[in-house]
């Protein structure tokens, strides 16, 4: 059972990748051919070399026959020695194919690695941005923004170098040792005897390491934890005068943390170290080997030089071997962090589904929702007639901003919960994205992107002209603020906002609800930043924008709300009371109960301020 | 960042300036070096055994030497991988030491920078000092300077070793030296600049995914996925052009140093091999002339690339240093000092108690960073347990007073008398350990809430911290959470709601039991409950003591002893609520505009 659990998992990873190198397989390919013919060129070498060695000392007794043919014809050994440059040319020629071959085997790993890390990007950009409400819920920012940076680059890593440089790596080590069998099997034993040992070693070595690694990664954590507390939270130790306190604490961080380290650079120099020594081993063993070999001829001098250069090439790779295979692990699990995301569902139109209806009757028909545990809203019902202004009264926690995002098909309406319809249509059965673009909902906490004013008012209207982002603008009373800025509407707001006060950063956001232009537009507690004053020029803003626009206005504030043309009072999930101000004020329920709490202040202090 | 990124010109990579984290570990600094140089020198010889093996167990059939041989170079081994192990412990020693003390040193006098810096500096930049600068020095002085000094000696004693070997095939080998490391600066000039721009273009990406996942809510309602996504693609297309030019300069780099080392090979081949044909040098030196023409260029390019990077961390320790060099404008004077003690060696015992009168007599003041004075002769005398609300529009200037009387700054002219003394008479330590402040964002720290609460007196029990979170009406707060008082607050207090952060960081200040409370309400809603425990909370801790609250609340303001009115950063009104209405200036206009929102404020909800 875990078994094929395993081999599902491995089998899921594979497809990962197949998607993701799309498009770069035949970079990859090209990269892997290029490195193939790269070692053989690499490998030529130390062969040149001790046919040189043999060639110059006389010894041609172990030379290949087609080269004592071709000395022969050329005219033997001293016009050969005569002409040596012939023979260096040779050597610089094979060079410079080498040369092509590294290059080529470079940019197209390079290409390839460029083209999978867009892919890989792009693909995770546009899923995320697709996916539904309620997955982003799920999922912490953070966690999600790492995925699509450092395990995308750990993916990249893996592919472009580990992978590639495994191919070079089995190769190298196949020709290196085929070519070293040639000149003698016994040696050759004799040196890939150790070729397991380093391998198994190193593989042992950097499971191990790999805990130490993170450990240190998670106390690199906390000590950045508290720098980051310690200098937000600056007035707090100032104030308490705990500047002790927060040194010792960060000091004592800091030893642990450095200590750590330096146990986990131990481990390592060991490793390193204990590597090297056994491949100086390796080294002598053929040294003293080959020298034996070589005295009672089986070998000649120019064997045993190109034998010390090819054992001289293995050591690098077999060393590599047990790194690789170890990060595997690791990509692996970025992998598998990836296609989390990749197999999350994204939102689906129904079937046949249709495009906004004309009109804008909205129906909330014994709506029922929950978020996970507890019911938020139970069994709603609303009717709003299109053309309205709709007022929208409650506290924190009664449902208010659930039922602006139900209407906007954010999250899914589970089908024995009710229903909302859009001029009498299942909004179920409205494509999404029509819906949205026909209902201007502004959050409660909307977020600017890092462009300028104007940028950031026309994101979702791209065709609107600079007169339309006046108007926007002025609807919004954010024009004043925009004229004492420098830049006007070119001032850039920086990340999410923060060169803007919080009032200006709502503002903002009606007037890039306001240039939509949409026949539906939900405020939800979008004035809560801005004084009354303020407020109230807004609102006659948008009951003069609003012509035939059904406007629905949701906050805890009555003054934001009195002037609509119905106002639904909204507690626990259901609307306790329905009517204008003058109706809900004669009720004298809930409605009248708030108002008169609001007012109580106003009456109380407002004697002072009329007298 | 492209401005960050323009590299200053230190002398030396900025050495001198770190001379003394250095000398603190000069036995261990100097040890690095000489073994590093050592080990090399094992290295560069290593051939020599390579054409003793050919030249005389190979060209003279004998064996009688070997086992003397083997030893030599077992032992040699042996003493090479002891020396480096020493040497790579020292190494990264060095660098994780040098690290650790940069680290303290930064965040030891973060704790004594003016406000003021932090005001003009950003949280994640400071924070990139203390954490990622000292690292990245850290690094340069250990492996880079390691690197230098291995490869320059490797270099160095093979040079050596060919003079000795053979002067001819030497020059040969030498010659092509310069050409190889002009060759190799050029190119690597042409990376250094090309990899700063991908690391430009990295980042903008990255903040493109953060802004697209922090933000898709809003895409999402706004209906511009499409939009965004197009956006994004062209973004990535572009980092892969610039990134695929920089892997044809790297794979152009690439090529040309080996072609580079295989011409001098080929070079070798043919003078060495001649020489060798003519019995002039041995087949073993010609093989130990054709390593080192294989194996020079490596070393040379380990040694341009740390200089490059050495280079490169030049913004780096521009930076540290920088922070180093700003000053406390606020401090507390030697003889102070000597008496009171400073913030890390309190001297508790010379503390006298503090009453809770504070004076501004003739207080005039700008900050560092503005020329316009804000105050000019400012007087206002407040008697212990007064409650001053300090009212006005968002960014007046209401923190200025609180700042002074905090002593985050100092009077430009004029002073700040607390009990009838310069408040710059005594200790910021001692003033500190008087004032309790409550945050307008609250700030809880990660750790348990008993930590946070205790973090204004760190003796209290148990006892006085349910006594203070009872005296808050918190006391039902704890009811709800599984671990009490041991239960974790998350990093900030991420896992409390808002209105449980004031209400906590309330019991905080309660507990210290300061003489002064300095109160900046909060304005954001909440519900209607915990806004009602709020209010109450703020009561009982004002009782009592010298209060500055910058006050948002009807009901705060109306109760205050002393109402200032802040309009432009100047105190344009002060009075109790009665005689500034009567009055009819500014607070009467403000009032009467606002008053319908504060009330909403304070009702929120049903």
């Amino acid at each position: 059972m875990e078994a094929k659990k395993e081999k599902e998992n491995i089998r899921g990873r594979f497809a990962t990748i197949r998607f993701f190198m799309k498009g770069s397989v035949r970079f990859f390919l090209c990269s892997v051919i290029f490195v193939c013919l790269l070692v053989v060129f690499e490998l030529v070498n130390p062969k040149v070399i001790g046919w040189t060695v043999d060639f110059v000392t006389g010894d041609m007794s172990r030379m290949p026959q087609f080269l004592k043919d071709l000395v022969e014809r050329l005219g033997g050994r001293s016009w050969c020695i005569e002409h040596l440059w012939v023979f260096s040319l040779i050597v610089a020629g094979i060079a410079v194919i080498g040369a092509v071959c590294r290059y080529a085997f470079r940019m197209f790993n390079g290409t390839m690695a460029e083209t999978l890390v867009k892919r890989m990007r792009d693909t995770v950009y546009d899923q995320v941005i697709h996916l539904p409400f309620k997955w982003h819920d799920d999922n912490r920012t953070g966690d999600i923004i790492q995925r699509a940076t450092s395990d995308v680059d750990m993916v990249r890593n893996f592919i472009s170098e580990q992978l590639t440089s495994v191919f070079r790596m089995v190769i190298l080590l196949v020709l290196a040792l085929s070519m070293m069998a040639s000149i003698n099997g016994w040696l050759t034993l004799a040196a890939a005897a150790f070729i397991p040992v380093i391998i198994g070693y190193s593989l042992i070595f950097h499971r191990k390491i790999g805990s130490a690694f993170e450990k240190a990664d998670t106390e690199e954590g906390k000590l950045s934890a508290i720098a980051q507390e310690n200098i937000s939270g600056l007035r707090v130790v100032r104030a308490f005068g705990r500047e002790r306190y927060e040194r010792e604490r960060f000091e004592g961080k800091n030893e642990t943390y450095t200590k750590l380290w330096v146990r986990t650079m131990q481990l390592l120099s060991i490793f390193w170290i204990t590597n090297d020594i056994i491949g100086g081993f390796q080294m002598v063993t053929v040294l003293g080997l080959g020298a034996h070999l070589a005295v009672a001829g089986a070998i000649s001098a120019g064997e045993y030089v190109s034998f010390i250069a090819y054992n001289g090439m293995l050591i690098w790779p077999v060393r590599q071997l047990g790194r690789v295979i170890s990060e595997m692990s690791k990509a692996g699990v970025s992998i598998d962090r990836l296609r989390y995301i990749l197999d999350s569902k994204r939102e689906e139109d129904a079937q046949g589904a249709v495009d906004f209806p004309d009109s804008t009757d909205i129906d909330f028909e014994k709506v029922s929702f929950s978020y996970g545990e507890g019911e938020v809203l139970k069994g709603l019902d609303l009717h709003i007639k299109a053309g309205q202004t709709i007022g929208i009264l409650g506290g924190t926690g009664t449902g208010k901003s659930t039922m602006a995002a139900l209407l906007d098909g954010l999250y899914e309406l589970p089908k024995e919960n009710g229903c909302i319809k859009v001029g009498g249509i299942d909004i179920r059965s409205i494509k999404k994205h029509e819906l949205r673009k026909n209902i201007g909902l502004m959050l409660q906490e909307p977020y600017l992107f890092s462009r300028t004013l104007e940028e950031n008012i026309t994101i979702a209207a791209p065709k609107s002209t600079h007169a339309d982002v006046e108007a926007a603008s002025k609807g919004a009373s954010l024009d004043t603020a925009i004229e004492r800025f420098n830049e006007g509407y070119k001032t850039p707001v920086g990340e999410r906002g923060v060169t803007l006060s919080g009032g200006q950063k709502q503002r903002t956001a009606i007037a890039r609800t306001l240039i939509r232009k949409t026949p539906v537009m939900i405020f939800d507690d979008s004035l809560s930043a801005v004084d009354a004053q303020t407020d109230a020029k807004i609102r006659a803003g948008l009951a003069q924008a609003g012509q035939g626009v059904t406007v629905i206005l949701i906050s805890h504030r009555i003054t934001t709300l009195m002037n609509a043309d119905r106002i639904f009072v909204i507690e626990d999930g259901r609307v306790a009371e329905e009517g204008s101000h003058e109706e809900l004020l004669a009720l004298g329920g809930r409605y009248r109960r708030i108002y008169d709490l609001q007012s109580a202040f106003t009456e109380d202090e407002g004697e002072v301020a009329h007298e | 960042m492209s401005n960050e990124e323009k590299l200053p010109k230190l002398k030396l990579f900025g050495l001198p300036a770190l001379l003394p984290f250095i000398l603190k570990y000069r036995v261990m600094f100097i040890r690095m070096i000489a073994l590093g140089a050592l080990v090399s020198v094992f290295d560069s010889v290593y051939p020599l055994f390579n054409r003793y093996a050919i030249d005389h167990f190979v060209g003279e059939k004998t064996l009688d030497t070997l086992p003397i041989f083997i030893g030599l170079m077992v032992l040699g081994i042996l003493l090479q991988g002891f020396f480096n192990y020493i040497n790579v412990r020292d190494c990264a020693r060095m660098e994780l030491f040098i690290n650790r003390d940069l680290r303290n040193n930064a965040f030891n006098h973060l704790q004594t920078v003016s406000l003021s810096y932090f005001n003009q500096n950003n949280v994640g930049y400071i924070h990139a000092r203390v954490m990622s600068d000292s690292g990245k020095i850290g690094e340069m002085v250990a492996w880079n300077i390691m690197d230098i000094v291995w490869f320059g000696s490797y270099i160095f004693f093979s040079v050596i070793v060919m003079f000795t070997v053979n002067v001819r095939l030497a020059l040969i080998v030498v010659a092509i030296l310069p050409v190889a490391i002009l060759l190799i600066a050029l190119f690597q000039r042409k990376l250094t600049h090309l990899n700063r721009q991908v690391r430009e273009e990295n980042s903008k990406i990255t903040a493109a995914i953060n802004e697209g996942i922090s933000g898709v809510r809003s895409i999402k309602t706004l209906a511009i996925e499409e939009r965004m996504s197009g956006e994004f693609f062209e973004k990535t297309a572009g980092m892969r052009r610039l990134s695929i030019r920089t892997a044809h300069y790297g794979a152009l780099f690439a090529a040309v140093v080996t072609l580079l080392s295989s011409f001098a090979l080929c070079v070798v081949l043919w003078r060495g091999g001649s020489l060798t044909a003519a019995a002039v040098v041995e087949v073993g030196t010609l093989s130990v002339f054709m390593s080192y023409a294989l194996n020079m260029l490596d070393p040379i390019q380990n040694i341009v690339g740390s200089i490059a990077h050495m280079i490169s961390i030049q913004v780096n320790i521009e930076r540290y240093l920088k922070l180093m060099e700003t000053t406390g404008e606020v401090t507390d004077r030697p003889d102070v000092i000597e008496k009171y003690g400073d913030a890390f060696n309190e001297k508790r015992e010379n503390w006298e108690k503090l009453i809770g009168d504070i004076e501004f007599k003739d207080v005039s003041f700008h900050y560092p960073d503005g020329e316009e004075m804000v105050l000019e002769h400012f007087n206002l005398k407040v008697p212990a347990g007064t409650n001053v609300a300090i009212v006005g529009e968002t960014g007046a200037g209401k923190s200025t007073l609180i700042n002074l009387v905090c002593r985050f700054y100092e009077p430009t002219d004029g002073v700040v008398l607390i009990d009838g003394r310069d408040s710059r008479d005594r200790s910021l330590s001692w003033l500190h350990a008087n004032i309790g402040y409550v945050l307008q964002t609250p700030h809880l720290f990660s750790g348990t809430i008993r930590d946070n609460l205790k973090y204004g007196n760190p003796d209290a029990t148990d006892e006085q911290i349910m006594e203070a979170l009872h005296a808050v009406s918190a006391g039902g707060l704890l009811e709800k959470l599984d671990k009490g008082l041991d239960t974790e607050t998350g990093e900030g207090g991420d896992f409390l709601s808002t209105g449980e952060k004031q209400l906590l960081s309330i019991a905080r200040a309660l507990l210290a039991d300061p003489r002064i409370l300095i109160l900046d309400e909060a304005t954001s809603s909440i519900d209607t409950q915990t806004e009602r425990c709020i209010q109450d909370a703020i009561k009982t801790v004002i009782k009592d003591r010298t209060s500055f609250v910058i006050a948002h609340r009807l009901s705060t303001i109306v109760n205050a002893d002393v109402i200032l009115l802040v309009s432009a950063g100047r105190i344009v009104e002060r009075g109790t609520h009665a005689q500034l209405m009567k009055a009819r200036g500014e607070y009467f206009r403000l009032y009467t505009r606002q008053y319908e929102d504060l009330l909403a404020d304070s009702s929120a909800g049903i």
